[in-house]
């Protein structure tokens, strides 16, 4: 009995994701038909996802490496601060 | 320094090379096809965990200082921003192309794309790796 419910929840998961991926994506948008118009011109990236995320979109990706910087010194502080201290971090 | 297994060792070094030179060509190339800053530099970063994994940090920190990895974290966040700041000193708006588009040739075309993609792959192989040997770093 489990095993016929767990088959048959995979399987309606199954046709909504084939119903997502067969033909065309859905939604029409003017910025996608732009994109793929003059991206190339406007940026001279022939890679239309670079085009995007370092033309139209640099401020988003400057955002996202700032994530990173937050990050990594996040992670610096925390792992640090949970160590004992070694003659490696005496030394610096 | 603690070894692990032969196996390990050889095949780690063995192909951490490939893996920085197949980073490389994802930064280079991102312009061009799949890949860019992002995804070249966490190839590279990959590279360096996998040593950092097989030998240890220690290994790697011989290498290269983790201290450098800091430096280069923070020196392309700083070219970063002095890119995105050229571009309102040279009256396009912060982060606008401003250096104009080279001739089709051996050199990329597309320069501001092309120079913000090896900031960024700079910046994500330092500090993916920075973040990962930190927290490896218990281990020694």
């Amino acid at each position: 009995m489990k095993r016929a419910v767990e088959i048959a929840a995979a399987a309606v998961v199954a046709v909504f994701l084939i119903l997502a991926l067969a033909g065309d994506h859905p939604t029409e948008s003017p910025i996608r038909e732009y994109i793929v118009a003059h991206g190339v011109d406007d940026t001279g990236a022939v890679n239309l996802v670079t085009s995007i995320y370092l033309g139209y979109r640099a401020f988003d990706t400057l955002g996202e490496t700032i994530v990173l910087l937050i990050a990594v010194s996040g992670v610096m502080f925390l792992v640090k601060r949970s160590k004992p201290p070694t003659d490696r971090d005496v030394d610096q | 320094m603690r070894h692990k297994t032969d196996i390990l060792d050889v095949a780690a070094r063995k192909l951490a090379p490939y893996m920085f030179v197949f980073g490389l060509y994802l930064v280079t190339y991102g312009d061009l096809s799949p890949g860019g800053g992002f995804q070249g530099g966490v190839v590279i970063a990959s590279g360096i965990i996998l040593l950092a994994i097989a030998k240890s940090v220690d290994a790697v920190e011989e290498l290269i200082p983790l201290r450098r990895f800091a430096v280069a974290e923070t020196t392309t966040f700083g070219l970063l921003l002095a890119v995105g700041i050229g571009g309102v000193v040279a009256g396009a708006g912060f982060l606008a192309d401003f250096v104009g588009r080279g001739a089709i040739g051996p050199l990329p075309a597309a320069r501001f794309v092309y120079a913000l993609n090896i900031l960024i792959g700079a910046k994500v192989a330092a500090g993916a790796s920075l973040i990962c040997m930190h927290l490896f770093g218990d281990e020694r």
